[in-house]
């Protein structure tokens, strides 16, 4: 058979001659579009992330950009409630006798303990008044913003969640974030800090990012005080990592944030008394020379729709 | 009107992304961007792939405040991949989606994770390996109905529309 013919024209006996060796043209110019573009696309990619990373030039696109989705991530938000909410109703009737009876014991305990507490509160209130105590930082000294949880987190790597609060509420890097509900002036358990702020959007880091920490104490022994952190496993778990094993910790006892005063310009940026969680295990060993306290965080973190961030007070 | 429809269909599944699936615990590792983008690129192509994934990348990380480029990077890189396998070896075949869902959602955890490390930012090794796994079922999951999905809204093109660069030789 000639080289200049293929096996079909060879077959079909045809004496329609193979087009010369173009170096096929069009497959060439196809395959170097691909190569371009994609090659802009990832220079596009490197470029944003060096600028993204370094600087703060995009900030304003992006948070025009977040500001521009947040209608309709709200929007898929309230189409999706009724969803969830008839699927987290369903789940809640397998076990609802059950936790019914608990909760009216818990409730009965909770009822005696409160009244002991409002005695202890107004002692306590008495007293730093007669001693003129200078102590760290309540939640009562800051102004409470209200938001909601506009997108939630991202994976194992970004334990982040965006809400729909910025500067223009007086958001700030580092402001503490808190649950609606809970505590006695009505903010609860605590959920993380901001770390990035827009005008209208902050993204908060949750306590169960690797990156987060927070000194805190045990409420019925203060001199317990260690740093709560994420643990090697879930996200569930919380740690309080650094406490010696001489303090005296419990299983069920109630770690708040201790919002020590320091000595210095470090501080803690957290008011003392916010509930984290409670704990679920302790254990010691002979060849550490900390205790291993598991605590099982107050927050669900997977399903976080409000919070409350703490700003400071206007005029400070 | 393809590029349309896929903006659309990519809109959705980062608005569900962002507000719906992360909600629920278990649905958290999933991907439904992750899935749809692969699904479009195997149907679509590399170039069309690359483009898809770039922009869903920069709207997932204006949505999450997170830093620009870095999903982007990602998703052009797994679009790009994908739509070049459903180009030239994949065609029509049934294991395709769900054999480039495994190891692009596999490679997209891992390739986050070290773009994490070399920024500087926590990268937590063992968090996402121990997500892999559940990452892994859950897409496979979510691939059969939102691959179906996007195969009506993106029919596959005809043979020669889509060969060719595959030559008889003789």
């Amino acid at each position: 058979m000639p080289r200049n013919r293929t096996v079909r024209l060879a077959v079909l006996g045809s004496s329609v001659q193979r087009a010369a060796p173009s170096g096929f043209p069009s497959s060439r110019s196809s395959a170097l579009k691909r190569r371009i573009v994609v090659g802009l696309l990832v220079l596009a990619s490197l470029v944003l992330i060096t600028v993204s990373f370094r600087s703060s030039a995009l900030d304003g696109v992006q948070g025009t950009g977040a500001t521009v989705l947040r209608p309709f991530e709200v929007a898929a938000d309230r189409i999706a409630r009724p969803f969830a909410d008839t699927i987290g109703w369903f789940r809640g009737l397998v076990d609802a006798k059950h936790e019914n009876e608990k909760l009216r014991a818990q409730n009965e305990a909770l009822r005696r303990q409160l009244i002991l507490d409002e005695g202890a509160l107004q002692e306590n209130v008495q007293l730093r008044k007669a001693l003129n105590f200078v102590g760290p930082p309540s939640i009562a000294d800051f102004d409470k913003v209200h938001t909601i949880v506009v997108a939630n987190s991202q994976g194992a790597v970004d334990e982040s969640v965006v809400i729909g609060a910025g500067t223009s509420n007086g958001v700030q890097t580092g402001s503490v974030v808190v649950e609606p509900l809970g505590g006695p002036d009505g903010s609860g358990a605590l959920v993380g800090t901001v770390d990035r702020v827009f005008s209208h959007e902050s993204r908060v880091t949750l306590l169960t990012d690797s990156e987060s920490a927070v000194t805190a104490t045990d409420v019925t022994n203060p001199s317990v005080i260690g740093a709560v952190r994420r643990g090697g496993g879930s996200s569930d778990v919380l740690i309080l990592d650094r406490v010696p094993k001489i303090p005296v910790v419990r299983v069920g006892d109630t770690i708040v944030t201790a919002g020590s005063l320091g000595t210095g310009p470090l501080k803690s940026k957290f008011p003392r008394g916010i509930p984290i969680g409670t704990v679920a295990s302790r254990s010691a060993s002979d060849t550490t020379l900390f205790q291993n306290i598991q605590l099982k965080p107050l927050v669900d973190f997977s399903s976080i729709q409000n919070v409350v961030v703490l700003v400071p007070k206007k005029g400070q | 009107m393809d590029g349309v429809k896929a903006a659309l269909v990519l809109f959705v599944a980062v608005l569900l992304q962002l507000s719906v699936l992360t909600e629920y615990r278990l649905f958290r590792t999933a991907s439904i961007v992750l899935v749809a983008l692969l699904s479009i690129a195997l149907l679509r192509g590399s170039i069309f792939g690359a483009v898809a994934g770039f922009m869903t990348g920069f709207l997932l990380d204006t949505g999450t405040l997170g830093t620009l480029g870095i999903t982007s990077l990602l998703l052009t890189l797994g679009g790009f991949w994908i739509g070049r396998y459903g180009e030239t070896t994949a065609r029509d075949r049934f294991h395709a989606p769900y054999v480039s869902v495994a190891v692009v959602t596999a490679l997209y955890l891992f390739g986050q994770l070290v773009l994490q490390f070399m920024l500087g930012e926590p990268a937590p090794a063992g968090l996402v390996a121990h997500g892999v796994p559940g990452a892994l079922v859950l897409n496979l999951i979510l691939t059969l109905p939102v691959y179906a999905l996007i195969r009506r809204l993106f029919p596959p093109l005809e043979l020669g529309d889509r060969i060719r660069e595959v030559r008889l030789l003789g």
